[in-house]
């Protein structure tokens, strides 16, 4: 511990601790514990379920400490800023060093650094001069330098010299990718944006801390229109956007985008991130239950709530999709992935009833033997899509002959005066399939008498005063797309390839060292083989050895030439 | 200069020299052909495999290759010189072996059944599910011979460990790259390479692992780190044969994020900085393996055959100094292609989150070994430890934790 009289010293000091090794090593161990907490906690949740999840304590504990937006929080950042100095200060205590070893090379070792190296054969020669042109012949690339000092020629051959800018390149690399990164936050931005087919739209959306804010494009996008392509199988291929940009009132540029091929206009990148329906029409048809005569047309939009003024029942349609790819197996068997088609799915409220979520399909169920199983919806009474249970309603209700039939066979049934409850239903039934039909009943009269069957005990159960059935649609959808500007995205790459390169010097252009002493003691001389390399002695070991095998001439007198290796 | 070059001289002559350089030269022009074929050749679309296959892929890459050739032997002639490259000779076996790889894919190619009975839902008459099931037994076999060889180090036993890996890793390798061929033989839109899902990445980490070992076993007859590495490989077999049986090694269509050229560059590299670290680690077993039978004063044949504790401390340093570039590449390049699809480099996603944590383990590693006071105990248990990461990255957060990678997912 130098003795510290001044305030400079203690800055000196400090700074020297700065850029020491073992702060290095904590500073990374650290670093990347910190890390981890932000992968173990959700980050940038609502903060109504982080409350509901660890309780008011942890919660304001929590928060305080940053933890729900760790990688921007204060210390968080307060680390990497540590980093930043920490590399700054290594690198200004080691390059100039470095820089002046990697000139001097000074061929002369004293005898005392000649006996710390591990590396080190000596033998007798009787001509010096071969075992230095063999010395040289050997090592063809290297660098040689040479000097005398008394009675002793040192040659030193170096290759990989400049192995430490390794060093610099990389520590210099990540000091510019930290400033990059930098940069980034502090100059850039990024934010969602949804535009519905048609439309368009010049204002995102980002949640900064915990809260949302949102920000003017310098331009307007408009989507004309959103596609999604599927694979045979099912599942979706290709999601694509035709967008136009218009700045101050003129289409400057039309432009598809899929993901992972983003546009580009004015500095901001425009990605497509999501999509969802963006206010199809629907159609409804409503089937009331009370007056089985009546059915009413109805035209709404999703997101908008159509309310029925003489019971007060309104339909909030939340999403619509014109396809719903569902697992048809039953448990345990393989699965079976079917398209059930388009569906609509709304919230039914009214005076004194329960709110029931309903996903309501335009197709009846064909079954897997292209058996028709009558219209049927998804309720659930959570309003949660988990929750969902098929309901089957019996009657195919996009067939307007099943709906009259059924009505005609509550007509039938009411007046019936029989007594055996089987014979009054196949009475009233034949009744209303000649009212309907007249003499030419459908092929599958069965199936239709069964399901007619059904919907008369089912259909008056449900509570609601009428059933909205899809009847067709217009189909819009929304682009969600991600706008992005990030000025500090070409210093980042700037710094990975010095980063990548200064990694390629650093670890497989090693800087090795050898050399050939000759000491001449009366009229012998003893030659001296001495090696040294900063990384991956083992493999140096090899070549050190082959090097003595070629330069000594104990060895190089009977020396076979297909032994001869690489170096 | 051992028995193991010597006796394997006529293959060191292939290995050398003239023949290895014009070699090289030819495989570099064969490479330049099928890339200029991606960059100019086709639109680019995901069908770039059977273009490859087709008259036009033979076009592209053999008009390279013989470019490649006939460069070689003229720089050879006017420049001896370069025929003695470093780089040359290292590359050149590596390329041997992807070769090779492909032959074998195209010989197990001629198995498939007829295309009437491919079909997606029942995938299991494909050829390379059992190229991958032969791959398991050698790869286990091979685990079991390197650790018989510990016991009874005789020359032949290791010479079967050495060889069986060497099968198993030709076996993975071809039924991937069969797997690749396969996906359009399903349908031509379901094509894509084989880096796309868990069980495909796993084969691909038993490869390079193995390849890596194999590589460094070759240059520093360190057979006796077998035993470990190809014990760590087999666990994965394992957990790969689980995959498989709960349905997670079929074949299935592309998700439109991961349809982009990055994915084919990203995933493999990623996995040289795995299967790198695995082998690190295994280095780190050996290490305290050893250091517990000299603490011991253990008199065991074993000693003799085993590398030093020096050996093995530089052999760790070795896989790391592999696989710590190439995980930095791997990163800059996944921050490449998240700039590109997602418009930021670094979105601080778990599993970029925690590819930082990996790499920050390995960085300290390596300023341990530098800085005094860090010694080979330490170090070892350091690359294991490094490697428990390395295995959270890989499946941990693909398990457990959620985000933009979770295509990796079991579904
Ligand atoms: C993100 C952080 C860092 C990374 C990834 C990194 C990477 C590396 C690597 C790969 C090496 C070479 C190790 C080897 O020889 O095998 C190295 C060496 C070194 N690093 Fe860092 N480093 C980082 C931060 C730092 C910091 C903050 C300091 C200083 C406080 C530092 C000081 C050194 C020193 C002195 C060497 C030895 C150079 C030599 O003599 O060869 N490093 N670093």
């Amino acid at each position: 511990m130098p003795a510290m009289n001044s305030f400079s010293d203690h800055v000196k000091h400090i700074w020297l601790r700065l850029g020491s090794m073992s702060l290095a090593i904590i500073l990374l161990v650290v670093l990347s514990i910190a890390s981890v907490i932000g992968t173990v906690l959700l980050q940038n949740q609502q903060q109504a379920d982080y409350l509901q999840q660890f309780g008011p304590l942890w919660y304001w504990t929590f928060r305080a400490l940053g933890l729900f937006d760790m990688y921007h929080s204060w210390w968080f950042l307060t680390l990497l800023g540590f980093l930043m100095v920490s590399l700054a200060a290594c690198l200004w205590r080691n390059v100039p060093r470095m820089l002046k070893e990697m000139k001097g090379r000074r061929a002369h070792l004293p005898e005392r650094v000649m006996r710390r190296f591990r590396l080190h054969r000596q033998w007798q020669c009787a001509d010096p001069e071969q075992e230095r042109q063999r010395f040289k012949s050997a090592l063809r690339g290297w660098e040689f330098s040479e000097s005398e000092e008394g009675t002793t020629t040192s040659i030193r051959a170096d290759k990989g010299r400049y192995n430490k800018w390794g060093y610099i390149l990389v520590h210099a690399a990540l000091l510019i990718i930290l400033i990059g990164g930098w940069v980034s936050v502090q100059f850039g931005f990024r934010g969602d944006m949804i535009v519905p087919e048609g439309s368009s739209e010049n204002e995102i959306s980002f949640l900064k801390g915990t809260s949302r804010e949102y920000m003017k494009m310098p331009f307007e996008v408009r989507c004309n229109s959103f596609t999604i392509d599927f694979f045979p199988t099912g599942a979706p291929k290709e999601f694509r956007s035709n967008l136009t940009i218009i700045d101050h009132g003129k289409e400057v540029l039309t432009k598809d985008i899929i993901v992972n091929e983003p546009l580009y206009y004015k500095g901001v990148r425009i990605y497509q991130a999501s999509f969802g329906d963006g206010g199809s029409t629907i159609r409804f048809k409503l089937f009331h239950l009370d007056d089985f005569q009546q059915v009413e047309q109805v035209t709404t939009h999703v997101y908008d709530t159509w309310k029925d003024e003489k019971t007060g029942v309104s339909i909030e349609v939340t999403d619509f999709k014109p396809f719903n790819v569902e697992n048809m197996a039953e448990p345990g068997k393989p699965k079976d992935f079917r398209d059930l088609g388009p569906a609509v799915e709304y919230i039914v409220r009214g005076p004194g009833l329960k709110p029931v979520k309903v996903k309501a399909f335009m197709n009846p169920f064909v079954d897997a033997n292209g058996v028709n199983q009558g219209s049927f919806l998804m309720i659930s009474l959570t309003g949660d899509a988990k929750d969902y249970k098929p309901f089957a309603l019996g009657i195919d209700l996009s067939n307007a002959k099943e709906w009259q039939l059924l009505h005609a066979f509550l007509q039938h049934l009411s007046r019936n005066k029989a007594k055996d409850k089987k014979q009054r239903n196949l009475q009233a039934f034949r009744a209303a399939l000649h009212d309907v039909y007249g003499d030419t009943p459908p092929k599958n009269i069965q199936q239709i008498a069964m399901r007619t069957l059904h919907a008369a005990t089912t259909l008056p159960r449900l509570p609601w005063p009428y059933l909205p059935m899809l009847e067709d649609y217009d189909q819009v959808y929304y682009t969600g797309l991600q706008l992005a500007r990030d000025p500090g995205m070409n210093i980042v790459w700037f710094g990975s390839a010095l980063l990548v390169f200064g990694m390629c010097i650093m670890f497989y252009m090693p800087h090795r060292k050898l050399w050939l002493v000759l000491k001449r003691e009366n009229n012998t001389t003893v030659a001296h083989l001495l090696g040294m390399s900063n990384r991956n002695e083992m493999a140096f070991a090899k070549t050190f050895n082959d090097v003595f095998i070629n330069v000594s001439s104990a060895f190089a007198e009977h020396k076979d030439p297909t032994t001869k290796e690489k170096i | 200069m051992t028995a193991i070059t010597a006796d394997a001289s006529w293959l060191n002559t292939l290995h050398q020299g003239r023949v290895a350089f014009v070699r090289f030269c030819a495989y570099l022009g064969l490479i330049a052909g099928v890339s200029a074929m991606a960059a100019f050749g086709v639109e680019y679309d995901n069908a770039f495999l059977l273009r490859l296959l087709s008259a036009q892929g033979a076009l592209w890459a053999g008009t390279g290759a013989l470019a490649g050739l006939a460069a070689g032997v003229v720089l050879g002639a006017l420049r001896p010189r370069l025929q003695e490259s470093r780089i040359v000779l290292n590359t050149v076996p590596w390329l041997d072996g992807f070769l090779l790889m492909i032959l074998l894919a195209m010989l197990w190619s001629r198995f498939e059944p007829a295309a009437s009975a491919i079909n997606y839902e029942d995938q299991s008459n494909l050829f390379s599910g059992r190229v991958i099931m032969a791959m398991n037994v050698i790869f286990i076999f091979s685990a079991v011979s390197y650790i018989a060889y510990l016991f009874a180090p005789e020359s032949f036993i290791g010479r079967i460990a050495t060889l069986s890996a060497y099968a198993g890793m030709y076996a993975g390798g071809s039924a991937l790259l069969l797997r690749w061929y396969e996906s359009y033989l399903l349908d031509v839109e379901i094509g894509h390479a084989p880096v796309s899902n868990l069980y495909e990445v796993f084969i691909l980490l038993f490869v390079i692992t193995t390849a890596v070992y194999l590589a460094l076993e070759r240059r520093y007859q360190a057979k006796a780190m077998g035993a470990f590495v190809m014990t760590l490989v087999s666990a994965g077999v394992f957990f790969g044969i689980w995959l498989d049986s709960i349905g997670q090694g079929d074949i299935k269509p592309l998700v439109p994020a991961l349809q982009s050229y990055w994915m084919k560059i990203h995933v493999p590299m990623n996995f040289v900085g795995y299967g790198s670290f695995a082998v690190a680690c295994g280095a780190g077993m050996a290490y305290l393996f050893r250091h517990r039978l000299e603490q011991k004063g253990s008199q065991s044949r074993l000693l003799k055959i085993f590398p030093t504790l020096e050996q093995l401390d530089q052999l760790a340093y070795k896989a790391v100094a592999i696989g710590f570039p190439a995980f930095t590449l791997a990163t800059i390049l996944g921050a490449a292609w998240a700039a590109e699809a997602w418009g930021g480099y670094w979105s601080w996603d778990p599993k970029e989150t925690w590819a930082l944590i990996v790499w920050l383990v390995y960085g300290a590693y390596l300023h341990a070994r530098i800085s005094h006071g860090w010694h080979g105990k330490a170090l070892a248990w350091w690359a294991v430890a490094g490697f428990l990461v390395t295995v959270f990255c890989f499946l941990g957060v693909n398990m457990y934790l959620s985000g933009l990678h979770s295509y990796g997912r079991l579904s």
